[in-house]
């Protein structure tokens, strides 16, 4: 009976010992879990909480661990409004009042534990807040649940029936050893027969060790399971943490995207309160997340016109309005505009959740269409003026109005110099477009330098006769040749000799030269005219580009000439170079390859 | 047919001005020109002429800046202006309307409509 009783006593002992230590390393092990889970979700910025595509993430995280003990995740802002929050449905009603409130006021990692009400359910919470530029921006919660260890699970009696099993097994042998013992008292008073029996009962001892052996394999078989059980479970558990720092990585670099995009973003939800806002838009806002994030749109822009814009868009009726307008803002971007666009959020049902509005600079877009009109409206003004002095100048003629056979002839003369002015615009005008598409056929044939040179002369001597311009001539002895298009090749050389014309004043001065250098031809023109501003240089060849200086303006011109001359020079090969200080004049330099080097190229 | 009705004539293009200057000089307009709206707006101030023809597209001061210069001049001295340009849309159809005493003619003009509008005028300040 003792020994029964001290038996059971020792079991339960043993038992009592084993179920403590079982639940110190799962406390040990939700207390790692509950930090480490805690810590990685108040990690994220407190905006990521909000709307439904977030919540999604958390869910996942809940669903994952909920068999780790996880019984709620609750997620609040900084004034206690609820973000997030998951409860197991069988914990939901017995969390008491006061500690949904309580970790509200924790500054760093915290835990704490509490009793459900109405049950011996001990919830071990974790807290911590989030913290988003050294503010307290949010707290976030988990409570998970150490359930207690049963004293009659099915491993444990395994574990108790192994236990008494190894016990009897130790009575038996303490038994055995007690027989030994007391052997010699035995021997003597006990005959030779005793000793014979003795002897039999070694080999019964011997036997009873066989036994001992297939328990403790047993025992090891036990222990090696377990151990299996234990690696299977931690390598779940680590290919949980690498599945939830994953799932932040990709957080973190759509967010990285997001802000890194040249375009503004703002989402806002159905009641059209900020949800997110990128990088982009605060910096066009010059504001900061904190100033707009959560806050009602039409407070945080102080933009009549794109809040009426976008407070009008309602996502049912789509005509209603522009899908986007032009904003300005010329406080924080002067000389900037911007397009605003709105598009509509929707959840799996279809229904709108919110507004994305984008909003893109479109300075350079309106610039261009600036620059086109402008461009059309000096275009027509161009090809107008010759028109218009040929008309009249004709219809003098007809109405019999000049009786003076000198003056007659004179208008005949302007009506054929202003019919030459309209061809060549008309010519760079369809040159410089086609040049534009790509499909500019150059017509390749053998140009001797002379001629093209002294083409080009012909074509301007008569207005720098006008102005008393003197040009002078500069040409090697032997005339090298180029391949090319000669009717190209004229206009551009034309164009910068006749810029030169155009640009000195009345009695100035200008020298035309044709050299050779290496396997290259040189023509040169240089002149003492007006020169051309620091600031317009970099821009001469571009196409429409102007100068402001009254002194250019005053002539008349598109703004194409130049563009067109370096495109050809390009198109054959060649270079253009320009030097030029204001008022002291201008150098242009056109450099061609030579026939025999052109050739060689081929 | 020598009258002294005043006209300045302001465009950049020489061309244009001589043939106007011409016409108009043949019936016995006194003509004037100028190369510019700057130019222009000096000899409106000093000339006070019956008609003004000037072109739009002009270097150093337009023809826009010119009307709405004159326009107040128009109240104490009334002249007409003869806008010429080369395309008129309805904003500045609108924007001529409003300018006291303002006609528009449309490049590539007929010399005629020009002698026209000015006989007009000139006629109608006689009577």
């Amino acid at each position: 009976m003792i020994l029964v009783a001290i038996i059971l006593i020792g079991i339960s002992v043993f038992a009592h010992t084993l179920i403590r230590d079982e639940e110190r390393f799962r406390t040990q092990d939700i207390l790692k879990k509950g930090n480490y889970l805690v810590s990685l979700i108040a990690l994220h910025p407190i905006e990521y909480f909000y709307g439904e595509k977030n919540n999604l993430f958390l869910k996942t995280l809940a669903e994952q661990v909920s068999s780790e003990g996880l019984v709620y995740c609750f997620i609040h802002d900084r004034t206690g409004e609820p973000l997030v929050s998951f409860v197991n449905h069988n914990v939901a009603s017995k969390i008491p009042p006061e500690v949904l409130m309580r970790s509200l006021y924790v500054e760093g990692l915290t835990q704490q534990t509490f009793r459900l009400t109405g049950s011996n359910t001990t919830i071990n919470e974790f807290a911590k807040p989030v913290y988003q530029n050294g503010e307290k921006s949010g707290i976030v919660r988990l409570g998970f649940n150490i359930a207690p260890v049963s004293f009659f699970s099915s491993k444990r009696l395994r574990l108790l029936a192994m236990m008494a099993f190894f016990i009897l097994a130790t009575i038996l042998l303490l038994h055995h050893g007690i027989t030994l013992a007391i052997r010699p008292l035995n021997e003597v008073n006990a005959n030779f027969k005793r000793i014979y029996m003795d002897s039999s009962s070694v080999s019964t001892g011997l036997r009873k060790d066989a036994a001992i052996a297939d328990v403790i394999a047993d025992l090891e078989q036990s222990l090696v399971q377990l151990k299996q059980k234990h690696e299977k479970i931690e390598a779940e558990n680590t290919n949980l943490t690498t599945k939830c720092g994953v799932i932040s990585f990709e957080k973190t670099n759509i967010l990285n995207i997001l802000d890194s995009m040249n375009y503004g973003i703002i989402v806002t939800d159905i009641q059209d309160n900020i949800n997110y806002i990128n990088a982009y838009m605060l910096n066009i806002l010059n504001k900061t997340r904190e100033e707009i994030v959560d806050r009602p749109l039409n407070e945080s822009f102080d933009h009549n016109e794109i809040n009426s814009f976008i407070l009008n868009q309602d996502g049912v009726t789509q005509n209603n309005g522009p899908s986007s307008i032009d904003i300005e803002f010329p406080d924080l971007a002067p000389n900037e505009t911007f397009m605003a666009s709105v598009s509509f959020l929707r959840d799996r049902e279809e229904s709108v959740i919110g507004k994305v509005i984008c909003v893109k600079n479109v300075t350079k877009e309106k610039s261009t269409e600036r620059q086109k009109h402008e461009f059309i409206a000096s275009i027509t003004h161009e090809l107008l003026t010759p028109l218009t002095t040929i008309k009249s100048y004709n219809e003098m003629l007809l109405d019999n109005e000049l009786e003076n056979i000198e003056l007659q002839k004179e208008f005949y003369n302007t009506i054929s110099e202003e019919t030459n002015r309209l061809t060549s615009l008309v010519k760079n005008l369809l040159s410089i477009s086609k040049i534009e598409m790509g499909n500019l056929t150059i017509e390749k044939g053998l140009i001797k330098g002379d001629w093209l040179f002294n083409d080009c002369m012909a074509a301007v001597e008569g207005t720098a006769l006008k102005k008393n311009i003197s040009i002078e001539r500069e040409l090697p002895d032997n005339f090298p040749s180029l391949v090319g298009d000669k009717e190209l090749l004229k206009a551009a050389i034309i164009n910068i000799l006749g810029n030169a014309v155009k640009y000195t004043p009345e009695n100035g001065h200008i020298k035309f030269m044709l050299t050779e250098q290496d396997d290259f031809i040189i023509f040169e023109v240089t002149d003492d005219g007006c020169g051309i501003a620091k600031a317009d240089l970099p821009h001469i060849f571009d196409k429409f580009y102007r100068s402001t200086d009254p002194r250019v303006t005053e002539q008349t011109g598109s703004g194409l000439g130049l563009a067109l001359t370096s495109e050809i020079v390009r198109l054959h090969g060649g270079e253009i170079e320009v030097n030029s200080k204001p008022d002291e004049g201008s150098h242009f330099m056109i450099r061609l390859p030579k026939e025999e080097y052109y050739l060689g190229k081929q | 047919m020598e009258n002294n009705k005043q006209v300045l004539v302001i465009d950049d293009e020489a061309h244009i001005r001589r043939v106007i200057e011409l016409k108009l000089k043949k019936r016995g307009y006194q003509v004037t020109l100028a190369k510019n709206g700057e130019e222009g707006l000096k000899l409106i101030q000093t000339l006070q002429p019956d008609v003004v023809i000037t072109d739009i597209m002009m270097p150093k001061m337009d023809g826009k800046t010119l009307c709405e210069r004159t326009n107040e001049l128009k109240k104490i001295r009334p002249f007409l202006t003869i806008v010429v340009t080369a395309r008129i849309s309805p904003t500045e159809r609108d924007w001529i309307e409003q300018l006291q005493d303002t006609v528009f003619i449309e490049k590539p003009f007929s010399l005629q409509t020009i002698l026209k509008c000015v006989d007009q005028y000139c006629g109608n300040q006689a009577q």
